[in-house]
């Protein structure tokens, strides 16, 4: 069977607004975490965030999309979409035969405009423009609609794992002939849902976050938003292969519905799940970008699982001290910066981790360095239990 | 291939465990809410904290779930999940002004806490997701569960769809003009010639495999497309028939998602046209209208098969009285979303 590979990518996150910026703000370690410059919260003044510094207004401007009711999660998304398919060269014929697909992914949705939401849903005098942007599948049918596209779309909610699980889903689209290529990713904006959401479970840092560090205080939100495009590769010939998707995994950790369990099996699971399905042994893996949301129960649950399916562990870090959790964009985000780790032959440090877990001793990558590597896994765990695994590899 | 093994319903018709669709149950303002069992074998502390939509998903799940001898994953679809829940959250949010709020609401809201609390229920580590693309969130699920049985013909997958009234979703559905503002029943639904429809939630949940032996159905074919052009969606049909109807068969039943909303009469009268001669059934007076209606009408098809008889109120035309062997489901949802099922009798 014909390999997937990946023709284009696409990400918009705090730390850039294209690939090009992402990965220089990579390699010189930028964090995008800062006080809220943009978005309305009453916890502005009081916890950081990974805000993408470009009003809503801003966006509609330079992406020329003013359709009424559009919101700022459908033009984070259509930011990183467009430069994903350009970069993949589809042409306007290619977007719109029936075989390309859209898999796209988001835990917000239309629900960022918090205010607008609450007035349509509670009073019955006249809506606003946004009664039909609301859900999570709104974002998806804005792009279908805006490049007239034919084949198979569809929006995943797996909370925090729902773009690897875009990612995955393209994948098999692919390989069970349903389409011939296959644009996949996600995105979420910041919103008072999720801010007061995860505010509520206490697993909101009041500083920067620090994945892995003994001392870790909860995650930091994110907003952004990150788009593949995937093709097999005999229909990839003339153009420009970053990776191949090698191996994924999707499974249950059955524990708790918002936290995961002591052993880590779904993490295990997932990772494990992932090597079988590339055909890889846990030696085999080069560098692992991590879920790493820096909760005190992601990064020890994480770490324990890697322990127990490694026996040495691989280099590791989280770029969620970098972009913050963009939770239904995270996997999405981090596949790109996985795919720029095996282009570039590089890897990124890890921030604000000054001390390793005591029960673990694992200390995430410190610094910028240049590396030979073939395979890189990407872990995505959300609530419900949702794992999801990918494993990226040079062609 | 896709065999469907056992099915259960949570509607607003007497759909679960002991059925009975011949009498039909109608509406309340305007509403079909489901008829919610008693949930014997649900814990009353974990039901307490259940939001509705994830409770009657886990309800209609139950007596499958027990009665698979093993099960490899959850495939749950969804527009969108615990919506009561996700505006209950949203108004303590601005009613308490951020303040100090309980997650209880937010984390039952998000879509994936059925998929979720189902595997959690079942100690299940398999395959675990959630489609939630708006009227075509049980088609994507259908087009997952295809491709993972086709990887996997051993394996045994828990299908479902649910989604709920919520007052909430109901307000916006009524401002955006999808539900009627004068009053209705169902009995007369496809009379009103008026625009929107009356709202409607279900909880339906499927054993699937890929062993023929003692299935109920076959689901043969699911293609969806997003358009507001007929002759597209007609072509689409053709296609659809001509590969999957094996020569000499035809479709037995047309089981319509005709709604009462007469903006969105042109298409269905364009599919009938191509099935010409064929039985036309309509549900949506049994369900009213939501994103996952077409998944009761998947639960409608395996009861007509076993059952072999057509209850009267949801006749439109009936051509001949014959056996029903094949059955495909027309759905449209908001005048874009539309979607075919085909399925095929077993045994």
């Amino acid at each position: 069977m014909s390999r997937i590979v990946v023709t284009g990518i696409g990400v918009i996150s705090a730390i850039g607004n294209t690939v090009a910026e992402n990965r220089t703000a990579l390699q010189e370690g930028k964090c995008g975490i800062t006080s809220l410059s943009l978005f309305p919260s009453r916890y502005a003044g009081l916890m950081p965030f990974g805000e993408i510094k470009i009003t809503t207004q801003e966006l509609q401007e330079r992406l020329n999309a003013k359709e009424p009711g559009v919101t700022r999660t459908s033009l984070l998304a259509l930011h990183a979409f467009v430069e994903a398919i350009q970069d993949s060269k589809l042409s306007d014929k290619d977007m719109r035969c029936f075989d390309t697909a859209l898999i796209g992914a988001s835990t917000v949705g239309g629900m960022c405009l918090t205010d607008e939401l609450y007035s349509d849903a509670n009073k019955s005098d006249k809506g606003s423009d946004y009664l039909a942007s609301y859900d999570f599948a709104s974002v998806n049918i804005y792009l279908q609609e805006r490049y007239k596209m034919a084949g198979i779309v569809n929006t995943i909610n797996t909370a925090c794992s729902s773009s690897a699980n875009a990612i995955m889903y393209g994948v098999r689209l692919i390989k069970s002939g349903r389409a011939k290529r296959a644009i996949v990713g996600g995105v979420d904006c910041l919103a008072k849902f999720t801010i007061n959401g995860f505010n509520a479970l206490h697993i909101l840092s009041p500083d920067i976050c620090t994945p892995f560090d003994e001392q870790r205080k909860g995650l930091n939100l994110g907003e952004g938003a990150a788009f593949l495009v995937l093709e097999k590769e005999e229909d990839a010939k003339d153009k420009k292969i970053y990776a191949v998707v090698s191996g994924y995994c999707n499974c249950n950790d059955s524990f708790h519905p918002s936290s995961l369990s002591d052993e880590g099996d779904g993490p295990y699971l997932s990772m494990k799940g992932a090597l079988e399905s590339a055909n890889l042994s846990a030696g085999d893996i080069s560098f692992i970008n991590a879920h790493g949301t820096a909760t005190e129960n992601n990064d020890m649950v994480e770490s324990k699982a890697m322990l127990r399916l490694f026996d040495t562990i691989p280099s590791f870090a989280s770029t969620k001290s970098n972009t913050g959790h963009t939770l239904g964009a995270a996997g999405a985000i981090e596949a790109v910066y996985s795919i720029l780790n095996l282009t570039y032959q590089e890897i990124y440090p890890g921030l604000n981790c000054k001390e390793p877990i005591a029960a673990t001793g694992l200390l995430p990558v410190q610094t910028y360095q240049k590396r030979a590597l073939q395979h890189i896994m990407s872990n995505s765990f959300g609530f419900g239990g949702n794992c999801t695994s990918l494993i990226f590899s040079t062609i | 291939m896709l065999y469907i093994h056992q099915s259960t319903c949570i509607s607003a018709q007497q759909t679960f465990l002991d059925v009975d669709i011949n009498t039909l149950h109608e509406a309340v303002d305007n509403k079909l809410k489901v008829i919610e069992p008693t949930y014997e074998s649900i814990p009353p502390g974990i039901l307490r904290r259940m939001g509705k939509v994830v409770r009657i998903g886990i309800g209609a799940a139950l007596p499958l779930i027990r009665q698979a001898t093993s099960l490899d994953g959850f495939i749950i679809g969804t527009a969108n999940g615990g919506m009561e829940d996700c505006i209950k959250f949203l108004n303590q949010i601005i009613q308490y002004e951020e303040g100090v709020l309980t997650p209880g609401s937010f984390v039952q809201s998000t879509p994936n806490a059925i998929a979720g609390q189902l595997g959690l229920f079942t100690k299940n580590k398999g395959y675990n997701i959630t489609h939630v693309h708006r009227g075509l969130a049980f088609e994507n699920a259908i087009i997952d569960a295809i491709m993972l049985l086709t990887d996997h013909p051993g394996n045994n997958y828990l299908l479902g769809a649910v989604d709920e009234i919520s007052a909430y979703n109901y307000n916006i559905e009524m401002l955006s003009g999808w539900y009627k503002k004068e009053p209705a029943t169902c009995k007369e639904l496809y009379q009103t010639n008026s625009i929107g429809s009356i709202a409607g939630e279900s909880a339906v949940a499927f054993l699937i495999n890929g062993d023929q032996a003692n299935a109920v159905a076959q689901i043969v074919a699911v293609d969806h497309i997003h358009t507001s052009d007929i002759s597209i969606i007609e072509n689409q049909l053709k296609y659809l028939l001509q590969h999957y109807l094996l020569a000499g068969e035809k479709i037995d039943i047309l089981l319509s998602g005709e709604n009462g909303d007469n903006r969105l009469l042109k298409y269905y009268a364009a599919i009938e046209n191509i099935t010409a001669d064929t039985t036309v059934a309509r549900f949506k007076h049994m369900t009213g209208e939501y994103a996952t209606a077409s998944a009761f009408a998947v639960w409608l098809a395996c009861e007509l098969f076993q059952t072999q008889h057509i209850p009267a109120h949801i006749v439109k035309n009936q051509t001949s009285e014959k056996s029903i062997k094949n059955i495909l489901i027309y759905n449209n949802y908001k005048g874009a979303q539309h979607s075919f099922i085909l399925l095929k009798k077993e045994n």
